[in-house]
């Protein structure tokens, strides 16, 4: 099971926003993310009264793998998987849920935003956006990224670590 | 599998740095992060126990520029190498592109180097996923050990084939450290377009 590349562009891509914006507008979440499992972010929103967010690839790399970790425990007790997850501060939280098997939804809210509206406005989200992930899973684009792309890129490994 | 954002124009990949408990993984990171202009890089995460040691990951992404349009991206992880650590070690090998395996000179860590990389072919299995098909380099970390062992005698026990590039390093003194990542860098670009 070699983890498939999950490509969004173009329509797909388009209508993933729209959902994430949708989504903000329901719960009054700050921010939307579509994250892939190894933590990449694929799309984000945010609100536009919303404060700088803090670092996405962080953000999705700790979600990712804490998607992971709990996922790894609920097979361990003999789950196919447990529901989204839902952590909460004084002021601020975080709901994440799968988008299918390859991408998970993330938002972060503050005290502003009902949590049932998060939960129930987030598993819609997350429905619809796996079924965005299976279609683009279902037509992959062809990438023609060809040697200029590595020789030039080799250029800046050159750059970068000297 | 590289991770690709059409919309965004972005290319992202993802290498782990492997290897036993305390063999300089994180040690390597911490280097990277200090010598990487602001700019090029992100936050550094790390999620360790009180005395170090790597508890889930550590996680620095870095910004390599534009190529042809496409913002690349590396994203750099350790795995936890404490034998104990092998559910989250496994998680972290989830849709990586390419490998360190760094390996530690001292004596009393040639069966513990051997006992690492065993377990990451098992764990690479479990994703369907055979070290020889994933870009790997092999850094040799800790050469300034008074009683390190030859470079030959650790890769004997990791790598007998001599298959994967070779790096000795010292990663307290960031000896080796930008060589092992430009060369894993460069295998992973390698196989892009090309296929896999
Ligand atoms: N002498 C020497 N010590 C080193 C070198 N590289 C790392 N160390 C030391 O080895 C110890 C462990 O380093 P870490 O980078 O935390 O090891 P790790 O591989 O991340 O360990 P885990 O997180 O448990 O898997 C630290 O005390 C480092 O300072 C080296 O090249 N030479
Ligand atoms: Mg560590």
């Amino acid at each position: 099971m070699v983890e498939p590349s999950l490509v969004l562009y173009g329509a797909l891509y388009e209508e993933a926003l729209r959902v994430l914006e949708e989504a903000l507008r329901e719960t009054g979440a700050r921010y939307a993310l579509l994250v892939d499992r190894k933590g990449f972010v694929l799309a984000h929103k945010e609100a536009l009264w919303a404060p700088k967010p803090p670092p996405l690839d962080s953000l999705a790399t700790l979600a990712a793998g804490n998607a992971a970790a709990t996922q790894a425990l609920a097979k361990l007790l003999g789950e196919a998987r447990f529901q989204e997850q839902v952590l909460q501060g004084e002021r601020m939280g975080l709901y994440v849920d799968e988008a299918g098997e390859h991408a998970l939804l993330l938002l972060v809210f503050d005290e502003n935003a009902p949590l049932g509206k998060v939960k129930l406005h987030g598993k819609r989200a997350a429905e619809a956006l796996a079924r965005l992930a299976e279609e683009a899973l279902a037509h992959p684009p062809k990438l023609h990224l060809d040697t200029e792309y590595r020789e030039e890129a080799k250029a800046l490994l050159d750059e970068l670590f000297n | 599998m590289s991770t690709i954002n059409f919309a965004n124009r972005e290319i992202n990949f993802k290498i782990v740095y492997y290897g036993p408990g305390l063999s300089g993984k994180t040690t390597n990171l911490k280097w990277i992060y200090g010598k990487i202009p602001e700019g090029r890089k992100g936050e550094m995460v790390s999620l360790a126990t009180e005395d170090e040691r790597t508890l889930f990951f550590d996680f620095l992404p870095l910004d390599l520029g534009e190529v042809k349009g496409f913002k690349t991206r590396f994203h750099l992880y350790t795995v936890p190498g404490q034998v104990f650590y092998n559910a989250s070690r496994k998680l972290i090998l989830r849709g990586v592109d390419g490998i360190v395996f760094v390996a530690d000179s001292a004596p009393n860590r040639l069966r513990a180097n051997a006992e690492s990389m065993r377990n990451m072919r098992e764990n690479l299995a479990e994703y369907g996923l055979k070290v020889e098909d994933l870009p790997v380099v092999l850094q040799v970390n800790k050469r300034d050990l008074p009683d390190a062992l030859p470079v030959e005698m650790v890769r004997a026990v990791v790598d007998p084939e001599g298959r994967f590039p070779v790096f000795e390093a010292v990663a307290t003194e960031g000896k080796g450290v930008f060589e092992t990542l430009k060369e894993v860098s460069r295998l992973v670009l390698a196989r892009v377009g090309s296929g896999a």
